[in-house]
């Protein structure tokens, strides 16, 4: 079992909260890719604000510094980085507004930073800033002397005006005596190299992380005068940093990341990206419009792979990390996800994103895991999943059939069709059945829902029951191979149910039945998820194709990118919206009519209106079905399950028929737009039915004045009302509708 | 949930009780919440009519409500 520090691993393998190259690369850290966004825009008091939180000097700072961001910006490797250095520097015209510093209340420590360089000047401003009592001595020239010269007038006076009004006092002394190293009336003393040049320790060595020398009070930076600038100041901030956790008797080390030097795990995705050299500026400077335009140059690092390829992520928002670190702390504080249910329900565990994420982030298992959780806390909505796993049900317990060939007392293969195949195209499974007979006479027949329904909707229990009931009856069959034309039966009986198993299409590569035919246009092949990584079967699926002169349209997410029909996962179920968008966009991907070799798949894709054929149409074409016929409801699905099971029954077996349900009578009677009415509310027929054979047993309903009756039943968790009008014995179905909340009659 | 759900057509009556509906407040309750709410009911055998409208608009609403809190 996944316990909360493997979850805990999980979350952390998404990495788009990392860094992108640029901040990397800032020693500082500066949010660059905010920075360069605001700019694009020309926000520029947005953009000055970035800067001015992040940089000591901030006037100084922008002016001098190296930017060896640069080298790291990921527009490098795609024509030129992004002048970033250039652009802080017209945010500093456009927008420096000096606003008054603001230091935390005073501290009562006390710190000396010797030496006027960048180092010491930012090792004080970050102290005063945190309310230390600092104190620069500096060479003769004063602080900031070996800078001056490379600023435009009154630069420099202005952060050290700052620095004065953070109360920071200026010294300076000809020649550094030993005395200014006494730590007696200091808490803390820093000694920058970047300034005197005589009169320093010669032998200072210091950790290279947290710039502490072998006296714990003392810490150094700054390596020299000549030292480039950006160096200097970081080596300031971070003895700066180290020297606020030494006074508060912290850890030097703990929580904190030595500097990333570039170095990031965040991978922005760059292919197809096209490359733009960098914007020359008509005068010195960019212009405010050629800044924006070279701002705009910038690709806006960011990982977001699996949210662009996956309608579910997008539609909720942010990335899987945050979700992810949602739904933990949600467990660990409330023991539920008060709020989260329907991102955990209507995830349809695809796996896609697993796929497509540089380090196999998988949502789907956040997801199944919550489901688990809550299943085992009896806290899963009741509606979320109802609908599948009664349909499962129902294929189990009624329309389920397990034999060998007629004639025959054992298997040496079964034929699995899985219930969706059943429920959409008896004829196909019947013709195909009859052809693996052909090619293998011992091949019994099995009937069954898998269990797939509810393994993803978290029931874990129950989906251990199934397997044991799946893995005792194969036995009792000989244990003969299973040979499956579903996906995700496949993929449940591999993975979950220990049966040996293959799919049909393995085997009909191997005896291509004569008639196969090609359709005589190039059709966009469609992969079921479930079988994302079977090599395989997708490879013999191919084989077939491209033996039948079949030609494929390109479709960018198949194979092992391929994209969920919105069946899976019970998405469908537990967020019909969410699995109408997913197809639409599915079908958006071609031009061209898809194929597929999933009958659910190929039933929610024909949802959209577009052509979508079955393998099977090609391989049986005596046995095709139009391509624009529209998916089966659930009431014909049903319907087709018992027609085949009494198919096999009859005409295989000569038995009688299974015995008809009372209601089965009922006669009922409805308009095209009714039946898809009931199909999208998950009404059945039979629901209908069983409410009239109440209403015909009870004798009660409510009449209008007009004639129209209404009848209502308790089916289960859900009350169903049938709005008719009668004529004789056959109902006229008018409306129907159902609710899950209960009615409390008077005196009950 | 609206206090009050009556149809604009009252024209129903029950059978076998014979009798017109009548607007009447009932309970309605879902998992651990209860509602007050004025339906359509017989005055003679108490069953309650549920309008289409309701179910999948208000009542779908407030079940989605409380299954996602
Ligand atoms: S392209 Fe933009 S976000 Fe990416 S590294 Fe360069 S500046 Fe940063
Ligand atoms: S729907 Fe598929 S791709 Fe999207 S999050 Fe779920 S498993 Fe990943
Ligand atoms: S692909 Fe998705 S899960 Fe993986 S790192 Fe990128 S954003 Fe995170
Ligand atoms: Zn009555």
């Amino acid at each position: 079992m996944r316990n909360q520090n493997d979850l805990h691993d999980v979350e952390a393998r998404c990495t788009e909260e990392q860094p992108p190259a640029c901040s990397a690369g800032c020693p500082l850290g500066i949010d660059v890719r905010a920075f360069v966004l605001a700019m694009k825009e020309k926000s520029f008091s947005k953009a000055w604000k970035l800067l001015e939180r992040g940089m000591p000097l901030p006037g100084v700072t922008v002016r001098l510094c190296e930017a060896p961001c640069e080298n790291f910006c990921l527009r490098g490797e795609l024509g030129d980085a992004i002048a970033i250095s250039a652009l802080e520097k017209v945010c500093l015209r456009e927008a420096e507004h000096s606003t008054p510093i603001r230091p935390l209340p005073a501290r009562g420590k006390k710190v000396r930073c010797i030496g006027g360089g960048a180092s010491s000047l930012a090792c004080a401003w970050d102290l005063a800033k945190k309310g230390y009592s600092v104190e620069i001595v500096a060479s003769e020239g004063g602080a900031g002397a070996a800078l001056k010269a490379r600023l435009p007038e009154g630069a420099l006076e202005k952060e050290l005006e700052k620095l004065e009004g953070m109360n920071v006092r200026f010294r300076t002394t000809t020649s550094l005596t030993a005395e200014e190293r006494v730590t007696d009336e200091i808490d803390a003393l820093y000694i920058g190299h970047d300034d005197f040049t005589s009169g320093l320790p010669a032998d200072l060595a210091c950790d290279e992380f947290t710039r502490q020398c072998s006296t714990p009070q003392i810490f150094t930076g700054g390596a020299s005068p000549q030292d480039s600038f950006i160096t200097g100041l970081s080596d300031g901030r971070q003895a700066a940093l180290s020297i606020d956790r030494f006074l508060q008797n912290a850890s030097l080390t703990t929580g904190r990341f030595p500097l990333r030097h570039g170095q990031t795990t965040l991978s922005p995705e760059t292919e197809g990206i096209e490359h733009l050299p960098r914007i020359a500026p008509a005068g010195d400077m960019y212009t405010a419009e050629e800044a924006a335009a070279e701002a705009a140059r910038c690709i806006d690092c960011h990982c977001l792979r699996c949210v662009r390829a996956c309608v579910y992520l997008q539609e909720y928002g942010d990335f899987p990390r945050k979700h992810a670190r949602a739904i933990f702390n949600n467990f660990s504080i409330y023991q539920g996800v008060h709020g989260a249910y329907s991102l955990i329900d209507s995830c349809s565990l695809c796996r896609q994103c697993e796929e497509i994420c540089p380090t196999n982030f998988s949502m789907a298992d956040i997801c199944l895991d919550a489901r688990e959780r809550l299943v085992e806390a009896g806290d899963i909505p009741p509606n979320a999943h109802y609908f599948a796993l009664q349909e499962m049900h129902h294929a189990q317990e009624e329309t389920s059939l397990l034999r060998h060939a007629p004639g025959h007392s054992a298997s040496k293969v079964l034929f699995y069709p899985g219930c969706q195949l059943a429920a959409m195209r008896p004829q196909q499974v019947w013709i195909l059945y009859n052809y693996l007979r052909g090619i293998e006479e011992e091949t019994g027949i099995w009937l069954d829902c898998c269990g797939a329904p509810a393994h993803w909707a978290g029931r874990k229990a129950e989906t251990k029951e199934i397997n044991a009931r799946f893995r005792e009856r194969w036995l009792e069959m000989g244990s003969p191979k299973i040979v499956t034309a579903c996906s995700s039966c496949l993929e449940h009986f591999r993975e979950d149910g220990g049966l040996e198993v293959d799919s049909v299409w393995n085997l009909l590569v191997k005896f291509p039945p004569e008639g196969i035919h090609a359709a005589n246009i190039p059709l966009a092949l469609s992969d079921p998820c479930t079988a994302r990584w079977d090599e395989e079967t997708k490879e013999s699926v191919r084989t077939l194709l491209q033996d039948c002169g079949q030609q494929l349209a390109p479709l960018a997410a198949s194979g092992k990118t391929t994209e969920c029909c919105g069946f899976g996962g019970l998405m469908e179920n537990a967020n019909p919206q969410l699995a109408q968008k997913v197809i639409e966009a599915r079908v958006a991907q071609s031009e061209q009519p898809f194929l597929t070799w999933c009958a659910m798949c190929r039933d929610r894709l024909a949802k959209t209106g577009k052509p979508v054929y079955h393998i099977l149409d090609l391989i049986f074409p005596s046995q095709a079905r139009d391509p624009a016929e529209p998916p089966a409801t659930i009431s014909e699905r049903r319907y087709n399950r018992h027609l085949l099971q009494k198919k096999f029954l009859v005409e295989l077996y000569g038995e009688k028929e299974t015995a008809d349900k009372p209601w089965d009578s009922i006669n009922i009677d409805m308009e095209e737009d009714i039946r898809l009415l009931l199909d999208s509310r998950h009404i059945l027929e039979d629901d209908i039915r069983r409410t009239l054979a109440a209403r015909e047993e009870s004798d009660a309903f409510f009449v209008n004045s007009d004639g129209r009756e209404r009848a209502s039943a308790k089916l289960g968790d859900v009350t169903f009302w049938v709005e008719y009008r009668r004529e004789g014995y056959i109902y006229h179905i008018l409306r129907a509708w159902s609710h899950r909340m209960n009615l409390v009659k008077e005196g009950d | 949930m609206d206090l009050r759900f009556i149809p604009d057509d009252m024209n129903w009556i029950c059978q076998p009780c014979g009798v017109p509906l009548e607007a009447r407040k009932v309970e309605i309750t879902y998992l651990n919440a209860s509602f007050k709410v004025e339906l359509p009911v017989c005055p003679k055998c108490g069953r309650i009519m549920v309008e289409e409208e309701l179910a999948t608009g208000r009542m779908f609403e407030v079940e989605q409500l409380l299954e996602d809190k």
